[in-house]
């Protein structure tokens, strides 16, 4: 690649994906990452060991993957597939389809289902310990009033967010209809959702790069709270840490902590080569992988390779911190 | 403080022509009862200001000042506490030998002069409850009025009080007040500042990301104007042709001075505040930025749609790839043109062909 990321930026994964990527995953038990790309790949690294271990091709780009446990998981895909996958036979089916890209997968553990949603404007529930062949796995279909670009789970929750900026707040326990239909209180596309892993709300984040904390209880004293930020440039992703603070990255390259209840920004990390696709953190917070994948927002243009990086967190740097002095090294 | 305004009579307010003891308690009221934004109830700095928060977030117009008197409702002559009252008022308030004595302390040190004005304000400013430190943090809302080189700051940087360090030199260094806000503010100007910062905002070019400044009491901010045309002319062709890299002449620039607190400022510390203080501003360079340089700001489609419709992406599957690239492609040609009818229109077309070739379960 031109120019060297600067050492603070992590260390690089082997074997990356030969183009962008789309998300990638730690898994909740170990090291394991997942990562979808759009070069149709699905691939299964050990980070800490930094070793591929498996890779799972599709019929094309791949937009999302998650874990189901250490030795499987789902991935969903613009073949309109969501595949299933066991990673230590190697063993690949196709869990159902859609009649579109699948633009998200996640795995619901409260309710043991996979959750799906896709361009088509449906959201697709799916048993995955059911019998092979997409006749047999599918619990659900729930029409959503657009297309769906990103959803989020916690607990029993489930936040969808579609194109012209709707969000359905559903229970897994009862799909009939969403328990909440709500609209995004930022003015741009919704880019990504992501539950607060404490179950009180969602952070939505749109394409001008802005994030909106928003929370369940409709109640006026929770709604006050809500509030929006313009973060990075274009496209925050969002991702929710141990302690309620989140990561975002954007096109500008960096990645930057936030606290989300004191409104700061609590650390910057250096700048990476390309916009950041995706961001995930390791399930006790160690590590941050960071995907550096240009996203196509300026169209089709030459640029970095794309690369994942994982760099050692440091607590201090995810941590709310309590007052208002900060120190300011960089990494 | 240390300053010795000694007004001769009492201050009083050029909207409504009610007196008071001193500046900041001018102050205070024309925020609370002129510069009140009348829906959301967001105090600004100046009737200008206002006026353009108003225009700007809430899309409504706002031609007169509230609660002013008859003939003072203007918002466009720019009044901040004593400053900014056009001389013959001055005199039809006082009496005539007021003027010089008023005029005075303004003459003799410029930039005293404005700071006197300035510090009252960052005392007085009635945001007491959040301020420990009050005078200092004000000083980057000071910024804006400090007559010379500020114009020729790009504009984004006066507000950010992670910029206060490089805010610093270029203003002349005739300020007296310079040394104050590079020290500490840095570290301390942070919580609490929401409402503060944000007023600030107001002041200087609410209307920003480096298009249109409003026009400040002292004339210092024509000189932005140089940029407006830019990135209007920048905006028009992003608009219209579809994939098109954001012109990055003149916008490009400002593009970047315009989104330094989310990236730049590493060395002043990443605990500053940026986020509170762009949030509230941030509604007002949305349409800036949209026109200019989100090339794949389209309602139509996120970006992962229009990656995908760009050919090299295709994929080899068998249901009916083509209708549903079909669509993509519509969506990419005419981004704006096509509505969100005729998307989803396609779209439920292709979903009623596949359930009626029987290949969907449901």
């Amino acid at each position: 690649m031109s120019g060297a990321p600067p050492s603070g930026s992590g260390r690089e994964l082997a074997n990356p994906p030969t183009d962008g990527i789309s998300n990638l995953r730690f898994s909740n038990h170990s090291d394991h990452l997942l990562v979808s790309s759009w070069d149709k790949s699905v691939r299964l690294y050990d980070a800490s060991a930094n070793v591929l271990k498996g890779e799972f091709m599709h019929g094309g780009p791949v937009l999302d993957c998650c874990f189901h446990d250490d030795s499987s998981g789902f991935s969903a895909s613009a073949d309109f597939t969501v595949r299933r996958y066991v990673f230590s036979s190697g063993k690949e089916d196709i869990l159902g389809r859609h009649v579109a890209p699948v633009r998200c997968v996640e795995y619901s553990y409260a309710a043991g289902q996979v959750v799906t949603g896709s361009w088509d404007k449906t959201l697709k529930c799916w048993d995955p310990g059911g019998a092979n062949g997409p006749e047999h796995t599918l619990v659900g279909t729930y029409p959503q009033p657009e297309r769906v670009y990103s959803l989020s789970l916690v607990g029993h929750r489930l936040v969808v967010a579609t194109a012209g900026r709707h969000v359905n707040v559903y229970d897994l326990r009862n799909m009939s209809q969403p328990e909440q239909r709500r609209e995004s209180s930022l003015k741009c596309q919704t880019k990504c959702v992501r539950c607060y892993p404490n179950g009180t709300g969602f952070a939505l984040s749109s394409v001008e790069g802005r994030v909106a904390m928003e929370f369940f209880d409709l109640s006026e004293a929770s709604q006050s709270k809500k509030y929006g930020y313009l973060l990075n440039l274009f496209q925050a992703v969002a991702v929710l840490t141990l302690y309620g603070t989140f990561a975002t990255g954007g096109c500008d390259g960096y990645v930057n902590v936030w606290d989300g209840n004191h409104k700061k920004r609590l650390y910057q990390y250096s700048k990476y080569p390309s916009s950041i696709a995706a961001l995930s953190f390791s399930k006790d917070g160690r590590l941050l992988a960071v995907a550096s994948s240009y996203t196509f927002e300026e169209g089709d243009i030459p640029h970095e390779q794309d690369a994942i990086y994982l760099r050692n967190i440091n607590e201090v740097e995810v941590r709310p911190k309590p007052k208002a002095i900060h120190a300011a090294a960089p990494l | 403080m240390g300053k010795k305004k000694k007004r001769p009579s009492k201050v009083w307010c050029y909207y409504c022509d009610r007196e008071f003891d001193d500046e900041k308690i001018l102050v205070q009221h024309q925020k609370a009862k002129h510069f009140k934004c009348h829906v959301c109830h967001k105090k600004l700095s100046t009737a200008g200001g206002m006026a353009i928060h108003v225009l700007q977030v809430h899309k409504e117009s706002v031609t007169k000042v509230p609660n002013a008197k008859a003939g003072r409702e203007s918002t466009e002559i720019e009044i901040f506490g004593m400053q900014g009252i056009p001389p013959d008022i001055l005199a039809a308030h006082y009496g005539e030998e007021e003027d010089p004595s008023l005029k005075m302390p303004k003459i003799e040190v410029p930039s005293a002069g404005l700071m006197s004005g300035v510090v009252p304000r960052s005392v007085g400013i009635g945001f007491p409850p959040t301020y420990g430190a009050v005078p200092p943090v004000y000083n980057p809302a000071a910024l804006p009025l400090q007559p010379p080189s500020w114009p020729m700051q790009p504009q984004p940087q006066s507000w950010f009080p992670s910029n206060p360090v490089a805010l610093v030199p270029p203003p002349p260094a005739g300020l007296a007040q310079q040394p104050l806000f590079p020290v500490q503010n840095v570290s301390t100007s942070l919580t609490p500042t929401t409402t503060v910062l944000q007023q600030s905002f107001q002041v200087a070019p609410p209307g920003l990301p480096s298009s249109t400044p409003t026009p400040l009491p002292q004339p210092l901010f024509p000189i932005n104007n140089l940029s407006a045309p830019d990135v209007n002319s920048s905006s028009s062709n992003a608009s219209t042709t579809g994939y098109n890299t954001p012109s990055n002449q003149g916008g490009g620039t400002s593009y970047t001075s315009s989104h330094m607190y989310a990236s730049g400022p590493n060395t002043s510390g990443p605990s500053i505040g940026p986020p509170p203080v762009i949030s509230n501003k941030a509604p007002v360079p949305q349409p800036a930025i949209n026109e200019v340089y989100l090339v794949w700001d389209d309602e139509a489609m996120s970006m992962e749609e229009r990656r995908m419709s760009m050919g090299k992406y295709q994929v080899h599957d068998e249901t009916s790839q083509v209708s549903f690239l079909c669509y993509l492609f519509l969506i990419s040609v005419r981004p704006g043109f096509l509505q969100m009818n005729s998307v989803n229109a396609a779209i439920d077309r292709r979903i009623s062909e596949s359930r009626l070739a029987g290949r969907m379960p449901f």
